[in-house]
């Protein structure tokens, strides 16, 4: 199974642009989407979703066009947005039907299906709840399970692990690795921790465009030997900061222990070379793109 | 004060830049060039029995001020009496509960915001009368400027000011309650138009009347009856429907106003203000855990107890049961139902009972004509959520992503709609159908289909509640007043009934038409 996006452009208007010329393939497994806000990443994520249509560029899922037929994919669909909202009266059981019968999920076994998501999230006891008396990592977690209700072959995630505790997202991302094998699995997070975790694909995105994807050792190459440690005076952080790309500090008394990425080949004297991570190579490409 | 004039204006602007508010000033141009009807026209605005005015500055101003103060009083009212609950919605109210800004102080606000808004419609219903007087004056008279503004200041805008005091106070008092606020607020309406119709003697009726109507209507009665040695008692106003009848013209230049009514004029301001001071004692602040009943459920623990013993990862895909393919729409139906049934208070479906017993027992044509319009707009709210729901609770991104949403979930929307209707006129069409009247069953149920269909259609386009809400509270007003051409439900006789039903069935297909297009637009739009 194979999702190819080519050229993609999403305008919105003739100052704001979403996503500009975008081409990527992306194939089983799980593919991190890094980026600061306004990158696009939402943008892809919904035009894969087919809630966004794009202004130009080709979408297709095994061969198939899903810009001009979105119901293809919509058959094998798991998506939770950002910020997707509940109906607060209905329990998580009547929830779970309704998006059921809106992906055309049916039959004698579905109240068996939804049980065992209900307790794959955790949420067996509350279950007969409304939804409006919920927590945010309760109704994060409902989100969760909707998306997987009809056996999704093409998963996307926007900022999945918001309002969830360190317990559920590390059954989170357990979870997305056992998916994975089976599946297309987009994931879009703030938390560098989460994609570098998840990931067997990186996207690091900034103003619409792609600007690097590959596998995270390829990617976090780009900085090795460049990241270093280096203990300095308070006052000397501001120049520090014009001179190198700090991507780190910890105060210690009058000190900060700065983590920094040289621009250029030189590094501040005394400082102590330092194994690069995806967090580093994310900053260092956004920042100098 | 400064601050106080960001805050009005902010509110403002949030609540003028919709789709629906200029749909609303597009209806507003076209009631506003209604309001001074031709000599010609099946209505009257200002009806006097057998008499006119001229189409002088005075009669055309006077009557688009009046109407404006009528209407506006009436469907302004349900325009802005959501300021609070858009804070609610958007939680913009915590962070202004946790600013120095007084109960007081905001309650004011959201007062003066709701009066620029009423004062907004009003403009262009002013601009629209000076149009109309070169629209329908025969240039026989001259333009006098005074005469178009004067009745806007003295009597249309404090009336307005009162109107939007009052809608704070139902909001304060009656929160999410807005049918309740509805009913109230309409009999107090209808109570006072009904105070200014029939003045009692001794009793300064101009003094006590809110909207200031009463010393127009009286001083339009008193010339008639002393330069045509009449005694006619009552002037009426809002869309009156007669049989076309000859009028003799009478040129009548304006009210003299006096101390008296400008005086009553600030003080049924400082009325509505002392009103807005008094609730802000009761205002709930945003503070729900004061104000939501004592039998709402506790939010939920994050927790479950033992959930640190669960697998890290319970949900594994090949222990699933295999999902089965299902493209039918009843489970929808079934959950719209769902959600239409569970909407509200529980209490007020006690209220609706009520009324549904009561078609079975009243006289047919009093439960058709006022019962059925009534029990149909106690589900304004329910009607108007239909289609607007999924986006309020921010659910529209599983809904258009979902397969084939517009020829499943739209129609099955529909059908709930239509079948929620329908069981509440059960027994006013039991009846007819007893008494082998198919045709009142057709058009009633042809009327519960446009009246669904209208939510849908305005609740699409428009994106919010509101517009629907205050459409269908004048359609059953027209209804319930048999108004011909407002009649969707079949309540006055038709001479022509195919062609009564084409109108209503074309009305059908069109807004039909009209909500497929635009929801197919917004599914791949987001």
């Amino acid at each position: 199974m194979s999702l190819v996006i080519t050229n993609l452009t999403k305008q919105y208007n003739k100052n704001k642009t979403g996503l500009s010329d975008y081409s990527i393939t992306i194939n089983k497994g799980v593919l991190g989407l890094l980026g600061p806000n306004g990158a696009g990443k939402s943008t892809l994520m919904k035009i894969i979703a087919t809630i966004s249509k794009p202004t130009q560029g080709t979408l297709f899922l095994d061969g198939e066009d899903i810009v001009n037929n979105p119901d293809r994919i919509r058959k094998v669909l798991g998506y939770l947005p950002q910020d997707f909202g509940v109906y607060p009266n209905l329990n998580a059981y009547e929830f779970l039907e309704y998006i059921a019968a809106m992906k055309g999920v049916g039959g004698k076994d579905l109240r068996k299906r939804i049980d065992m998501l209900l307790e794959g999230v955790n949420l067996t006891a509350d279950a007969k709840r409304p939804i409006g008396t919920y927590s945010g990592g309760m109704k994060q977690r409902i989100g969760i399970a909707q998306a997987l209700l009809n056996d999704p072959k093409v998963l996307i995630f926007d900022e999945p692990t918001v309002g969830l505790d360190p317990e559920e997202r590390m059954r989170f991302r357990q979870l997305i690795s056992d998916l994975a094998d089976d599946c297309i699995i987009i994931l879009s997070s703030h938390i560098v921790s989460d994609i570098e975790t998840i990931s067997d694909e990186v996207a690091i995105m900034k103003s619409g465009r792609l600007l690097e994807k590959a596998i995270q050792p390829d990617i976090i190459k780009q900085v090795e030997g460049r990241v270093f440690e280096t203990l300095i005076d308070n006052s000397e952080l501001t120049t520090f900061k014009i001179k190198y790309l700090v991507v780190n500090t910890i105060r210690q008394k009058d000190k900060v222990n700065v983590r920094y990425i040289t621009r250029g080949s030189g590094s501040e004297p005394g400082s102590v070379i330092v194994p690069a991570t995806l967090e580093d190579a994310y900053l260092f490409l956004t920042q100098n793109s | 004060m400064k601050h106080s004039f960001t805050l009005i204006k902010a509110d403002y602007l949030q609540r003028t830049r919709s789709y629906s508010f200029l749909i609303t000033l597009a209806i507003t141009v076209y009631a506003a060039y209604s309001f001074v009807p031709p000599t010609n026209a099946a209505y009257t605005t200002l009806n006097v029995t057998g008499y006119r005015g001229a189409f002088n500055s005075a009669w055309v101003g006077y009557v688009s001020a009046t109407m404006t103060a009528v209407m506006l009083s009436l469907y302004g009212f349900l325009l802005v009496n959501n300021g609070i609950k858009k804070d609610i919605e958007t939680e913009v109210g915590l962070i202004i509960a946790t600013t120095p800004i007084t109960n007081f102080g905001y309650l004011i606000i959201k007062l003066f915001s709701n009066f620029l808004v009423l004062l907004t419609i009003a403009g262009i219903t002013f601009a629209v009368s000076m149009a109309m007087f070169w629209v329908r004056g025969s240039g026989v008279y001259p333009f006098i400027f005074a005469d178009f503004i004067t009745p806007y200041v003295m009597f249309a805008m404090p009336a307005l000011f009162v109107v939007s005091g009052l809608a704070v106070v139902a909001e304060v008092f009656l929160g999410k309650r807005s049918i309740l606020q509805f009913i109230i607020y309409f009999f107090i309406c209808g109570a006072v138009m009904a105070g200014i119709n029939s003045p009692k003697p001794g009793i300064p009726t101009a003094v006590f009347d809110p909207f200031g109507l009463s010393l127009v209507t009286g001083s339009i009665k008193s010339q008639i009856n002393t330069e045509f040695h009449e005694n006619i008692k009552e002037v009426s106003f809002g869309f009156i429907f007669a049989k076309h009848k000859s009028f003799r013209t009478f040129e009548w230049n304006g009210v003299n106003w006096n101390a008296i009514f400008i005086i009553s004029r600030l003080i049924w301001m400082a009325f509505s203000l002392s009103l807005v001071y008094l609730s802000s004692f009761f205002f709930h602040r945003f503070d729900f855990n004061q104000t939501v009943s004592k039998k709402k459920k506790a939010l939920a623990p994050d927790y479950q107890a033992g959930s640190t013993d669960t697998n890290p990862s319970s949900i594994t895909t090949g222990t699933l049961p295999p999902v089965v393919t299902d493209y039918g729409i009843f489970p929808f139906i079934k959950t719209e139902l769902l959600l239409l049934i569970r909407k509200g208070a529980k209490w007020f479906w006690l209220v609706t009972g009520g009324v549904w017993i009561a078609m079975l027992f009243t006289p047919l044509d009093i439960a058709h004509t006022y019962l059925l319009p009534v029990i149909w707009f106690l589900q304004v709210t329910r009607l108007s959520e239909l289609v607007t729901k999924e986006r309020t609770n921010r659910l529209h991104y599983f809904t258009y992503s979902s397969y084939k949403p517009l020829l499943r979930m739209l129609p099955a929307q529909i059908l709930a709609g239509v079948l929620l209707v329908v069981v509440l006129a059960l027994p006013v069409m039991g009846r007819y159908l007893i008494g082998l009247n198919f045709y009142a069953v057709f058009n009633i149920l042809w009327g519960a289909i446009f009246i669904v269909i209208l939510a849908v259609c305005l609740g699409i386009v428009s994106g919010g509640k509101k517009l629907f809400e205050i459409v269908f509270f004048m359609l059953t007003y027209g209804v319930t007043q048999k108004i011909p051409f407002i009649d969707y439900l079949g309540v006055t006789p038709h001479p022509d009934h195919t062609a009564y039903i084409a109108v209503i069935g074309l009305l059908i297909l069109s807004l039909g038409a009209l909500s497929f297009f635009v929801r197919n637009y917004q599914a791949r739009h987001l």
